[in-house]
């Protein structure tokens, strides 16, 4: 199988849905950006890719909590490299006290990496893969279905990538940009390691499988696994007077 | 550990998991953690106790301990680099070596010193310094590891090799996890013969077994096998793997990882090996393995010899097994051997297997080396009375014969045993605890044997 002629961008690639998604994208033979904090487990990942794979690698160590511009230092990673046909932003970082108890800072700081990150990407991005046709890959929370008194920060930047789905989705045609939105239940993730869960956890390869095959299909907005649909839709629907008494 | 605060906890999540030792001997209620990228790995508190762990398929509770977090290096199982030309690999310590071996076979290298198990790692591979298929010719594992990489208690990453941070790096070997959390290796890999023709030899008792091995210790793979039944105990064959060209054997078939012997096998609801099984199963082994002549042997097959072995561990129940390993000088071995017969003869001890193996190196601190003849005796259920008493009569008839323990196979050692079955027992605790300040890396294992 030879390599394509795109790139593929992963934005959180060193752990987790990230890693996954870079060996799926790997296996398929893009080229491939990643992009995570530390230097170490970027070039761990990229080598380990390109020798398994024998794809191009290049990786950009950037802490996207402190970046004012990660999408304008993506961008001028992307110099030399084959046009990027996908952008995928499996980022996310939530905090056991993020229960509205958080300070401005703390809350700063989550918002820069859930919400100010991806939206500033994907800003800056968006020129070259309309140019190329590509597709914008933004992953949801099955947290943010409805809010609760925990993850509020979290859960309302999550929510916010609904409205930047709807807008991506609004301003362009799936001929011209695919855009699609994963929600997410729970994943067998360090984030989730060692929890008590109400729910089966799914496993990151599973899914990274399933949006690597689907990202030439059109705009779409999905629950994986499938089942979580329903689980949202019977949270959404249970009367505020029984949903405000649940634990969590 | 200090109480950590929700705050603190973030990043290095930790489990309750319940583990148990391969042998089935040692189980604990620990906490696990598994860290995913590199900064996780230096994240537990400076005082925490920890110990790595790998595919916890050692014998014994090597990788985890009731006091010690077990810091997992599932995720950490990419090989890095690859020198096709001078046969050098760069792999992470998670690696699985029969994963090392599926890579290099397919670009025609081989890791000729590897452990029966597939999905022992790297890392193990170096804490427990493991041996092959025939350590007489190609040493243990210390002989194809270059250089590595560990992160010690207190953060720091520290590179080792021969000629840097020599002493860590010669204590790291052998050095049961003790010497910090190993990250990564550079591996010296092997042209592979193209293909095996398998001698087989029968013999009458251990001794006849021992001359065999003697003569044919270049042989790329060379181990007996032995009936530990009492009356034909030591009877058994003794398989000579010798190099051949592909045409004679058949095309090299690597086995997929599914076809791996998974690193927890569920124990069968009853004992298989009473004596009844370990009768039948020997005189069907004799019948199939012990008749003179020679066959095919592919390389994969000796390179993955476990995989059919499922059954084989699953039948010791859940009373488990033990390994008995013992490495005995060549003068004192017959000698040995008789007085083990004898006392099997007397005692009759459940003896499931027994493999022999040539030795022809240098022991080094903890490692299992020297010049002789090791025996690998498993047997079931070994906290029953007799079980128990042949397991001590044996210790002290190796010891008696100069004999020296592999600490990591065997879980019914004690301390003051294993200080005696071991030569240079002390210096290599204080070069070990001279590179585990506070003692911080610590294990079951560790704390059975007072290391």
């Amino acid at each position: 199988m030879s390599e394509r002629a795109a790139t593929a961008i992963v934005v959180g690639a060193s752990s987790g849905l990230g890693r996954a998604l870079a060996a799926e994208l790997a296996r398929a033979q893009y080229a491939l950006l990643l992009i995570a904090s530390d230097r170490r487990d970027l070039d761990a990942l990229g080598a380990s890719l390109n020798l398994a794979h024998g794809i191009a690698v290049r990786a950009l160590a950037l802490d996207l909590g402190r970046e004012a511009d990660p999408g304008a230092r993506i961008a001028g990673t992307l110099d030399g490299m084959p046009p990027p046909a996908a952008l995928l932003l499996p980022i996310g970082q939530s905090r056991e006290d993020d229960d509205l108890s958080l300070d401005a800072g703390r809350i700063g700081a989550l918002l820069a990496v859930n919400l100010h990150a991806p939206l500033a990407i994907v800003h800056a991005l968006l020129p070259r893969l309309v140019e190329s046709h590509g597709t914008v890959v933004l992953f949801g929370s099955v947290a943010a279905t409805r809010g609760r008194g925990r993850n509020v920060v979290y859960a309302s930047a999550k929510r916010a990538l609904v409205s930047l789905y709807e807008s991506l989705r609004q301003r362009y045609r799936s001929r011209e940009l695919r855009v699609q939105l994963y929600e997410l239940g729970f994943m067998a993730t360090n984030l989730t390691y060692g929890m008590k869960l109400p729910m089966p956890v799914a496993e990151p390869d599973a899914i990274a499988r399933t949006v690597v095959r689907r990202l030439e299909r059109g705009s779409s907005k999905r629950y994986v696994p499938r089942w979580w649909a329903l689980v949202a839709l019977a949270v959404r629907w249970l009367p505020w007077s029984v949903y405000r008494r649940m634990k969590g | 550990m200090k109480d950590a605060g929700p705050a603190d906890t973030r990043g290095f999540a930790l489990a309750d998991v319940d583990l148990a030792s391969f042998d089935r001997q040692f189980r604990a209620h620990c906490r696990v953690q598994r860290p995913d990228r590199y900064r996780l790995i230096e994240a537990l508190p400076r005082d925490a106790m920890r110990i790595a762990r790998g595919s916890g398929v050692s014998y014994t509770a090597a990788s985890f301990g009731a006091d010690a977090i077990s810091q997992s290096l599932a995720a950490f199982d990419r090989i890095l680099a690859f020198d096709e030309d001078g046969g050098r690999l760069v792999a992470e310590a998670g690696v699985k070596i029969g994963d090392v071996q599926r890579f290099a076979l397919a670009r025609g290298w081989y890791l000729a010193v590897a452990p029966g198990h597939p999905a022992a790692t790297v890392g193990g591979c170096i804490a427990a310094d493991v041996h092959g298929k025939n350590p007489a010719r190609d040493g243990t594992f210390r002989a194809v590891v270059e250089r590595i990489e560990l992160v010690r208690a207190n953060s720091d990453v520290v590179v080792a090799s021969a000629s840097d941070n020599a002493d860590l790096f010669a204590a790291t070997f052998a050095g049961f996890g003790l010497t910090g959390v190993i990250t990564r290796a550079t591996l010296r890999l092997a042209r592979p013969p193209a293909a095996l023709i398998v001698r087989r030899v029968p013999v009458a008792n251990l001794a006849e077994a021992a001359r065999m091995l003697r003569e044919a210790a270049n042989a790329p793979v060379l181990y007996g096998w032995h009936d530990g039944r009492p009356g034909v105990f030591g009877r058994g064959v003794v398989r000579i793997g010798l190099a051949t060209d592909a045409g004679e054997a058949g095309a090299m078939r690597v086995p997929p990882p599914s076809r791996d012997l998974p690193a927890g096998i569920r124990p069968m609801p009853f004992a298989l090996w009473n004596r009844a099984g370990i009768a039948a199963a020997n005189v069907w082994l004799g019948s199939r393995w012990c008749r003179a002549g020679q066959s095919p042997l592919p390389l994969a097959e000796a390179l993955f010899p476990l995989n059919d072995a499922h059954a084989y561990f699953a039948g010791f129940g859940k009373a488990g097994m033990v390994e008995a390993q013992w490495l005995v000088p060549h003068a004192l071995f017959d000698e040995f051997a008789g007085m083990l017969a004898e006392r099997v003869a007397r005692d009759r001890p459940r003896i499931a297997l027994i493999a022999s193996k040539l030795f022809a190196g240098r022991p080094e601190g903890f490692g299992f080396d020297g010049e002789g003849i090791a025996l690998a005796i498993q047997l079931p259920a070994p906290a029953e009375p007799r079980q128990r008493a042949f397991l001590e009569a044996l210790a002290e008839i190796a010891i008696t014969h100069g004999g020296r323990a592999n600490l990591i196979k065997e879980s019914t050692l004690d301390a003051a045993t294993a200080r005696r079955a071991v030569g240079g027992f002390d210096a290599a605790r204080e070069r070990l605890a001279a590179h585990n300040p506070g003692g911080l890396h610590a294990s079951e294992l560790a704390r059975r044997l007072a290391l």
